[in-house]
C-alpha cells in the first residue's frame, strides 16, 4: 500500500511541478523502477507510454497558439487557425509529454512491480474498487498473450490479417474472460455482506518511510519543483 | 440424506436455446457421480444449476426447483450457496482472482467470513490435500495448466463443501496427473459431481453415472448398470476411442535461459499419424510449433512441407463474424464448405462463431485448418473438451485424410492416441526420441 501511495505521489508531483527538468527527473526515476521488471513483461507498458508521449509531443504545437519565436509557419486551417510551431510551443509540448510519460510510467511500475494482493488486502473499505483495478491491470499482460496466441493461431492456418482485424476478437475474448472470472468469483462467495481477512504482516519501517516520502514528494511538487 | 435435489428443471438461455429439459436428480451426501454426455448436451448447465449460477448469473428462463443443502437456489444467491457447494470450472485460467497461490486459495474463505485465525491453516491443508504445498509461494501467472488446475481444486476444497462440482477437471492434466487427481477426488468425503469428456476415469471412480443428452437425463444408474447400458447404447463411451501424431528431428530450444528441448528427434511421413505425448511442461507444444515451422530451433535441423497448426484452445482465436468467412479466410469458399461439411458444421454457415458452443468452435477451428489442405497437419491437444463421440468422429476424419498428408497430434489422451496413431513418441524430460 505505501508503495502505491508513493507512486501516486510521484504522479501528483509530476502534475504539480512547473519545471520541465523536475518532471523529467521523475520520469527517469520511474523508468528505472519499471526497467527492473522482466523485459518480456515490461515492453507493452513502455512502448505504450512512449508512443502516447510522442503523439502528444507532436500534436501539441499544432493546437496551441503561444509564443513569439516561430520556427515554422504553415497554412491557415479553419477552426485551428494558422498552423505554426514556435519555440515556446515545443517547450510546452515537451512538458506535457513528460507529464503524460510520468503517469504512464507510474502505471507501469504499479502493474509490473507491486504486489496487487497486498494492495488489495490493505485497501480496507475500498476493497471492491481495488479488486476491480487489480483485475483490470491484469488485462494488459493477458491481452498481450492473447495477441501472441491469436497470431500463432492465424499463422498456423497460413492466414495473415492486419492488426486492426484482431481488435474485435480480442475485445470479445476479454469480455468472455471477464464473465468467466465474475462467475467464478460469485461461486466462491464474493459479494456476501460479511467477510473477514486473512491475517497479514503489518507495515514495517520501510513502509512508513515510503509514506513519509510520498507526503514530502507531493509537498515538494507543489512548492519547489 | 440428499445434499442436492433437482426437480423437473427446464432452462433456456437468453437466446432461447433450451439447455435443460425436465431434469430430475437427487445427490446423496458423499456420493460420487459421473456426469457424461455429448458436447452441448447440458452437462455444464446442470452443474451451474446445482451451484445456483443458473439462473442467477446467466439469466434465461428457469422452471422447476433445485435444492442444495436445504436451500432453494431460486431464493439463495450463488454467493450464499458457496461453502455448501464449490465449483471447479473448465478453464482454470479464467477462475483465478488473485496473484499469489495462497491468497487465491484464501479468497473464498475470506468471502465466507471464516475466522481469520483459521484461514491460513485451512489454506495449507487444502494445498496439501491436492499435493500442491510446493506451489504456495508461487505467482498464479507462472503456473502451468496442470498446476493451476490443482490450485483451483484447492480453492474449492478449502471451503469444505458438502457438494463439489467439477467441470472437466482433468482437461489440462497429463495422464499420470489425471489419475492422481481422480484418486484424490475419490478419497474426498463430500458429494462430487464430475463432468468429463474423457469418461474412462470418472467411470472407474464413480458410484453412479448420469448420462445427459439434449438437456434430458437418459441414464441415471449405479456404475455397473451404467457400464452395461453404455456398452449397448453409447459404445464410444466405454470402448477405447482413437487418436494422435507429430514430426521433427534433433533440435534444441530454449525460452531465454530455460531449456525446453535438447536433442529432440521426430519424424512424420506422408500417410502416417504420429502422436506426441509426455507430461505437462515437457515441451510438446514447443516441439509441435517447431514441426510446423512456427518456431526456429536453437540447434538441429527441421524440414517440413506446407504445414498448418491447430493450436490449443483454438475456439478462442476466431476472428470473423460468420462461420463461413472464418474458414474461407485461408482458403476459397469451395474448400471452406467442404471442410465445414467434414466437421459437421454445414448447418452453421451464417452463424456468428462466438454463438457456437465450445465444442463447435473447436470443430470450426479444425475446419479452418483443414481447408488450407496442408501437407503436414499438426494438432495441439485437439481432444481437450471434446466428447467421446466427437473424438471418434475426429479420429475417423483424421484417418480419412491421413493418406493425403502427414499428421502430428500432441495429446495427453493416451487411449485416443493408441487407437489413432501409427506411432507414439514419448517426450520425457527434455529429450524426445522418434
Amino acid at each position: 500500500m505505501p508503495a502505491a501511495v508513493l507512486l501516486a505521489a510521484a504522479v501528483v508531483a509530476a502534475l504539480l511541478a512547473t519545471h520541465t527538468l523536475s518532471v523529467a527527473v521523475i520520469c527517469v526515476v520511474l523508468l528505472a523502477a519499471a526497467w527492473r521488471a522482466p523485459a518480456r513483461r515490461r515492453w507493452p507498458y513502455l512502448v505504450g507510454t512512449l508512443v502516447s508521449a510522442l503523439f502528444l509531443f507532436c500534436v501539441t504545437p499544432f493546437v496551441e497558439q503561444v509564443g513569439s519565436h516561430p520556427l515554422w509557419t504553415g497554412p491557415t486551417v479553419p477552426v485551428l487557425g494558422t498552423l505554426d510551431v514556435t519555440t515556446e510551443e515545443l517547450h510546452g509540448a515537451l512538458f506535457q509529454a513528460l507529464r503524460l510519460a510520468a503517469v504512464g510510467l507510474a502505471f507501469a511500475v504499479y502493474a509490473l512491480r507491486l504486489d496487487h494482493d497486498r494492495l488489495l488486502a490493505g485497501a480496507g473499505w475500498a476493497r471492491r474498487s481495488a479488486l476491480a483495478v487489480a483485475l483490470a491491470t491484469r488485462l494488459v499482460p493477458l491481452l498481450e498473450r492473447d495477441v501472441r496466441d491469436l497470431r500463432v493461431a492465424l499463422r498456423g492456418r497460413n492466414v495473415d490479417l492486419p492488426a486492426v482485424r484482431l481488435l474485435s476478437p480480442l475485445l470479445a475474448g476479454s469480455l468472455e474472460r471477464g464473465l468467466n472470472v465474475a462467475e467464478a468469483m460469485e461461486a466462491r462467495g464474493y459479494g456476501r455482506a460479511a467477510r473477514t481477512r486473512a491475517p497479514r504482516p503489518g507495515w514495517g519501517m520501510l513502509d512508513r518511510v515510503a509514506l513519509a516520502a510520498a507526503a514530502a514528494l507531493v509537498g515538494a511538487g507543489a512548492l519547489w519543483l | 440424506m440428499a445434499v442436492a435435489a433437482v426437480e423437473g428443471v427446464r432452462f433456456a438461455y437468453g437466446d432461447g436455446v433450451r439447455a435443460l429439459d425436465g431434469v430430475s436428480l437427487s445427490i446423496r451426501d458423499g456420493e460420487h457421480l459421473a456426469l457424461l454426455g455429448p458436447s452441448g448436451s447440458g452437462k455444464s448447465t446442470l452443474l451451474r444449476a446445482l451451484a445456483g449460477l443458473v439462473p442467477h448469473f446467466h439469466g434465461g428462463t428457469f422452471a422447476g426447483r433445485v435444492v442444495v443443502g436445504g436451500r432453494d437456489t431460486r431464493e439463495a444467491r450463488p454467493a450464499d450457496l458457496a461453502g455448501v457447494v464449490a465449483t471447479v470450472f473448465q478453464d482454470p485460467e479464467d477462475q483465478a482472482v488473485l496473484n499469489r497461490v495462497t491468497n487465491e486459495v484464501a479468497f473464498g474463505l475470506e468471502n465466507l467470513a471464516t475466522p481469520p485465525g483459521e484461514i491460513w491453516p485451512r489454506v495449507e491443508e487444502a494445498l496439501a490435500a491436492v499435493g500442491a504445498e510446493h506451489l504456495a509461494d508461487r505467482a498464479v501467472a507462472e503456473l502451468s495448466g496442470g498446476e493451476l488446475q490443482r490450485v483451483a481444486l484447492a480453492s474449492a476444497l478449502a471451503l469444505r463443501p458438502r457438494l463439489l462440482l467439477l467441470d472437466e477437471p482433468t482437461s489440462q492434466l497429463d495422464p499420470d496427473a489425471a489419475d492422481a487427481f481422480f484418486d484424490l477426488v475419490e478419497s474426498l468425503p463430500c458429494a462430487v459431481v464430475v463432468s468429463e469428456q474423457r469418461p474412462a476415469r470418472p467411470l472407474a471412480h464413480a458410484d453412479r453415472v448420469v448420462f445427459v443428452e439434449r438437456g434430458r437425463v437418459v441414464l441415471d444408474a449405479p456404475r455397473e448398470d451404467a457400464l452395461s447400458w453404455l456398452a449397448a447404447n453409447r459404445p464410444a463411451y466405454v470402448e477405447l476411442p482413437p487418436e494422435l501424431l507429430c514430426d521433427v528431428r534433433g533440435v534444441a530450444f530454449s525460452y531465454g535461459d530455460r531449456g525446453v528441448l535438447a536433442g529432440a528427434a521426430l519424424q512424420v511421413r506422408r500417410g502416417e499419424i504420429v502422436a506426441l505425448t509426455g507430461p505437462n511442461g515437457a515441451g510438446k507444444t514447443t516441439l509441435a510449433k517447431i514441426a510446423a515451422g512456427l518456431l526456429r530451433p536453437d540447434e538441429g535441423s527441421v524440414r517440413h512441407g506446407r504445414a498448418a497448426l491447430l493450436v490449443q484452445d483454438p475456439g478462442r482465436h476466431l476472428v470473423t463474424e460468420r462461420v463461413l468467412d472464418e474458414v474461407a479466410l485461408g482458403a476459397d469458399e469451395r474448400r471452406a464448405l467442404r471442410a465445414l461439411r467434414d466437421v459437421g458444421l454445414e448447418w452453421a454457415l451464417e452463424r456468428h462463431p462466438r454463438d457456437l458452443s465450445a465444442g463447435e468452435r473447436e470443430r470450426l477451428a479444425l475446419a479452418a485448418v483443414l481447408a488450407t489442405e496442408p501437407e503436414l497437419l499438426v494438432l495441439d491437444e485437439p481432444t481437450r473438451g471434446v466428447d467421446p463421440e466427437r473424438k471418434a468422429e475426429l479420429a475417423a476424419l483424421l484417418r480419412a485424410h491421413a493418406p493425403r498428408r502427414g499428421t502430428l497430434v500432441v495429446t495427453h489422451d493416451l487411449v485416443w492416441a493408441r487407437s489413432l496413431a501409427d506411432r507414439i513418441v514419448e517426450l520425457s524430460g527434455i529429450v524426445a526420441h522418434a
